[in-house]
């Protein structure tokens, strides 16, 4: 019996040697882009075209960023773009959490907490709306939006985002649903309206939750691209998504090493913030594709 | 049922939501499909046209390649980034040391943003310096496994769709995570019932694993159909015009270039609701086949 | 506590700015002064930019009535055509020449004819080549800003190193042929050199017509794709392919920097000719002053010698946005660059030609491109061609780039001439009933002409 146990250990042993080896190898073939990335945003404009590449460059030119955050700085009166690109996307950002935690909440609430007549259906229906493509809305959208004199500013981007929408709601009513309804009745005695409930009883205690859909609502309003394609149209108005897109414009853009600068410039606030907030991050996301 | 307080609370509360279903997606959609139905530029008032837009679709040869393009690379696409997704999160399901790390990497490609990433990856994949060919230009000097051909990846109508395909299957790490939350859900006795039956690791994560991890796997693979059929930005932004010979000119291009270019409104807004059908359609079957499959094998 | 109360006014506080700096964005602030501003986009960058700015400053402060801002805006030709649409255009737009009969069919540009005779301004003022790409079905929409024409930039040291006399570039399309042939270098699988890549920098892909007098359409309402004249150009421009293969040809040219750069194939000795415009001389100052090069008209095929001195006539030009709120300021500006004076400083700015009829002398004489000269008179020459004018040119000249991409493409050398007019035809059945679309619509609206009932 002790015989056989130690075998045992021992395979595990080699088991786990060769798991480990397994992914430490897949982890460098997932990170190698980015590193690259990194590399080429470092490298002169000569040792970023040279074949064989230089995986550490030499020199290190770290002046690569400062030109890059210059960038075209003489279309925008002296001031570098990358910076007004930042801000808009600032304030894109901004308010679209903003509106996406306050709506989401206040709606998934009413799904998961209270009782009307329809409630049901309208909640398939709430997630069936998740198969309609953007491609479908883009034109009446727009038309929409020219009739609303909206075009060239930055509602059509955050105001849509102020009535929720059916992934966020569908989120965060998983979540509502596992919060005690005693609570809610303890609150109703103590003579809390529904409104009380809400704000005094399930907010605090959803904040979790809410950190996840401000999470997720910041990314995809840090990512998006075809709506502030089609919206913006002034580049004192780009946001970072759209902005570096002109890095690769149209008689092929800057050099190499600029556009991986750039790149890296966009990239890393979303890494940064993603280590500051893995643990939400990745419950969040495991939440949102449970099916409870 | 009658009007009680709570019922107006609750219609209260989601009235934002009645309010931006109605506005931002159901009049559009209706919009779409009544614009679908005319010659419409936004500058000029639409006309109605009937079905022609749909009878011009029907011998549209570069409607039937971008929808062609587009199925191509959901069917590809689809499949491969769930299968990488699921084996990585059976790798990190083994509570090996350091799986924090291992799954912080895995899920790194997964948060950038899909510009930057597009720039990126027309220069891991350029032909010429291309750190991709480079990688196989030394397993080839090593004679490692076997020689392999370096493919012109942007340049060669062949393989240019296959490049998005494997970015998809580098930024799997959202479905990774759901799977690894997935697995951690499945009831140990079910192993322990396993292990005293003799079975293989193998037998296990077939008989058991997969079937138990199935209802998540199909939400998953609902939600991917439904994105892999937008796909745009990376390929707007890699292979303008759709290069080489249109072989990534994908269905979200079209419907903008139509739009936007063209400014054929009208033509446009009735490739949107043909593209609304077959993602409402592939959802359904998808759903009703899943879900028979999912019952079946989780009892 | 305090801290609480202090953390909660943070996120309320943010939004609030947000909400505020993002409409302080979009809005446009009177200026103090009360002068009329007009919004001005412009496709180019850098120092061409700066050529415009300037005389933008000048015009500004040349009076005191109307305020020019001056923007640069990255696809323009696109981004423009949304903004009208989405009604909230720029007063004055700098679009492309070919962008003409686009913006006049989709109502998205206003006539200019009434100004332009308020203001005095004729054909005759300009070389008419240029004055024509601003006008459709009898109407003029645009005017000129910088114009163009296109030579073949060679690199002297390149010819001399193939053993090819520098002083005596390629006359005829055979000669440049041989060449290519002669600079050929090739180190293993990788091309490190050649003597000319007609996909090289690609920004044409319709031109080789033009070479071999080949004629895209009858000018009104046929499309030509696939005359004999059509098929030669574009087996010629297929055989750089064929002869070296696609897939190696296709990896030397992803090996290219970007055009604005060092890097760029023709300035990094690549590439020891390229066809291109008068604003080369610009780039290769800034990017490899260095280089020693010249300029000459394109070759043309061995056997007709009268096809001599073709050119590709490109033209910038300003245009009104329909709904701009300023047109009559837009046009005080628009008049401004049209005279001389601030129509020579734009140029020289941009090493480019003028688009008038009448050039001082010094603007030759103290021209920073060397080979002015060559391209003022190319602008006049009877083989010059340009775009198709229909609004349908966007589109065909992308389905032109998808066929000469299956061209170049293809990998049988024996199918040459039928895959060639196969793709050729192709573009042909698709585009044709497109334009019959839009004359059927244009009829309609009763904007066509028939043949011969306009001079253009």
């Amino acid at each position: 019996m002790a015989k056989r146990t130690r075998t045992l250990q021992q395979q595990n042993l080699v088991s786990v040697g060769i798991l480990h080896i397994v992914l430490a190898l897949l982890s460098i073939v997932f990170l190698i882009p980015l590193l690259w990335m990194i590399a080429t945003s470092l490298s002169t404009e000569k040792v970023a075209g040279s074949f064989p590449p230089q995986f550490i460059p030499e020199p290190i030119v770290w002046k690569n960023y400062y030109t890059a955050f210059n960038y075209q700085s003489e279309q925008l009166g002296g001031v570098p773009p990358m910076l007004i690109y930042a801000r808009n996307s600032l304030i894109v950002c901004i308010l679209v959490v903003a509106g996406a935690v306050i709506s989401n909440a206040i709606v998934a609430y009413s799904f998961a907490r209270l009782k009307w007549p329809g409630r049901d259906v309208a909640f398939s229906i709430t997630l069936a709306t998740m198969m309609i493509p953007f491609p479908v809305l883009m034109v009446p959208l727009y038309a929409m939006y020219k009739d609303f004199g909206w075009i060239g500013t930055f509602r059509p981007l955050w105001i849509p985002a102020w009535f929720a929408g059916a992934f966020n709601i569908f989120l965060l009513r998983q979540f509502f649903r596992t919060i005690p309804l005693e609570l809610s009745e303890a609150a109703k005695i103590d003579g809390c309206s529904e409104w009380g409930i809400f704000a005094k009883v399930i907010l605090p205690l959803a904040k979790p939750a809410l950190a996840v859909v401000a999470l997720f609502s910041f990314m995809a309003a840090w990512n998006d691209f075809l709506a502030p394609l089609l919206y913006l149209q002034s580049q004192e108005t780009f946001t970072l998504a759209l902005g570096l897109q002109n890095f690769k414009g149209q008689a092929g853009g800057s050099p190499i090493h600029l556009q991986m600068a750039a790149s890296t410039m966009v990239v890393a606030p979303v890494i940064i913030l993603f280590f500051f907030t893995q643990r939400q991050f990745i419950q969040g996301i495991a939440t949102s594709g449970l099916k409870g | 049922m009658k009007f009680t307080n709570q019922s107006k609370a609750g219609l209260l509360f989601a009235l934002p939501w009645l309010i931006g279903f109605s506005v931002f997606l159901l009049y559009p959609l209706l919009r779409a499909f009544y614009n679908s139905f005319t010659e419409y530029t936004v500058l000029t008032p639409a006309v109605w046209i009937g079905t022609e837009n749909y009878h011009a679709l029907m011998k549209d040869k570069v409607f039937w390649q971008s929808l062609g393009n587009t199925f191509y690379y959901a069917i590809f696409a689809v499949p491969l980034s769930t299968i990488v997704a699921i084996g990585l999160a059976l790798l990190l399901n083994t509570k090996v040391k350091g799986q924090a790390f291992y799954r912080t990497f895995f899920f790194l490609p997964a948060l950038v943003p899909a510009v930057p990433m597009a720039i990126l990856w027309l220069w891991l994949f350029n032909g010429e310096k291309g750190i991709v060919n480079y990688g196989i230009q030394v397993l080839n000097d090593h004679n490692w496994l076997f020689q392999v051909p370096k493919p012109n990846w942007l340049g060669d109508k062949t393989v240019a769709k296959n490049v998005l395909v494997i970015m998809s299957t580098w930024t799997v790490g959202h479905a990774m995570v759901i799977y690894l939350a997935g697995l951690q859900q499945v009831p140990l006795a079910l192993y322990e019932a396993a292990d005293l039956d003799g079975a293989s690791p193998i037998r296990k994560t077939f008989k058991i694993t997969l079937p138990m991890l199935s209802p998540v796997i199909m939400f998953n693979v609902i939600m991917s159909i439904i994105t892999s059929f937008q796909i745009f930005t990376q390929p707007y932004i890699m292979f303008p015009g759709g290069a080489p010979e249109r072989s990534t000119y994908f269905y979200s291009m079209y419907i903008y270039d139509a739009a936007f270019r063209d400014n054929n409104m009208g033509y446009a807004s009735a490739m949107g609701w043909i593209m609304f059908l077959i993602i409402f359609i592939l959802t359904f079957f998808a759903r009703k086949y899943m879900d028979k499959k999912v019952h079946y094998e989780a009892n | 506590m305090n801290w609480a109360r202090f953390a909660s006014v943070i996120p309320i506080a943010a939004i609030i700015w947000a909400v505020f700096a993002g409409e302080a964005v979009v809005k446009k602030t009177p200026r103090t002064d009360g002068r009329i501003v007009v919004t001005y986009w412009e496709k180019w960058g850098d120092f061409e930019a700066d050529a415009m700015r300037a005389v933008v400053d000048d015009f500004n402060k040349s009076q005191d009535r109307i305020f020019v801002d001056f923007q640069s805006v990255t696809n323009i030709g696109q981004k423009a055509m949304l903004a009208t649409s989405g009604g909230i255009p720029p007063d004055v737009a700098g679009l492309f020449g070919p962008n003409v009969a686009q913006y006049a069919y989709n109502n998205a540009v206003i006539p200019l004819d009434e100004f332009a005779q308020e203001a005095g301004i004729k054909r005759e003022d300009y070389i008419t080549q240029y004055y024509d790409i601003c006008t459709y079905r009898g109407k003029l929409w645009a005017l000129p800003s910088c114009p163009a024409s296109t030579a073949l930039h060679y690199n002297r040291k390149m010819l001399a190193d193939a053993g090819w006399d520098p002083d005596n570039p390629p006359k005829t399309i055979e000669e440049l042929t041989r060449l290519d042939e002669m600079v050929f270098k090739k180190d293993g699988d990788t091309i490190k050199k050649m003597g000319f890549l007609p996909t090289d920098p690609g920004w044409w892909p319709w031109a080789w017509s033009g070479v071999f007098g080949g004629k895209l359409w009858d000018g009104e309402s046929k499309i030509t794709m696939t005359t004999p004249e059509n098929i030669e150009a574009f087996t010629w421009m297929g055989s750089f392919a064929k002869r070296y293969g696609s897939a190696t040809v296709q990896s030397f040219q992803q090996g290219f920097g970007t055009f604005k750069s060092p890097q760029n194939a023709f300035m990094d000795n690549k590439t020891a000719t390229v066809l291109q415009g008068v604003w080369m001389a610009n780039f290769i100052e800034k990017f490899n002053p260095d280089l020693d090069w010249g300029a000459v008209a394109f070759p043309y095929p061995e056997d007709h010698p009268e096809l001599a001195n073709s050119t590709i006539i490109d033209l910038d030009i300003l245009v009104i946005p329909r709904g701009a709120k300023h047109p009559k300021e837009a046009f005080e500006f628009i008049k401004y660059v049209q005279t001389q004076a601030a129509m020579e400083k734009l140029c020289t700015g941009q090493k480019k030609q003028s688009p008038l009829a009448h050039v001082s002398e010094s603007f030759i004489k103290n021209h920073p491109n060397p080979f002015v000269e060559l391209f003022q008179d190319l602008a006049s020459s009877p083989t010059a061609y340009s775009t198709p004018k229909t609004p349908i040119w966007p589109q065909w000249a992308d389905e032109i780039k998808s066929a000469t991409e299956v061209i170049n493409g293809k990998k049988e050398a024996e199918e040459n001439q039928g895959s060639v007019r196969a793709a050729l035809q192709a573009v042909q059945d698709r585009m044709q009933p497109k334009l019959d679309n839009v004359i059927r619509r244009e009829r309609a609206l009763g904007i066509y002409r028939e043949k011969g009932s306009v001079a253009n």
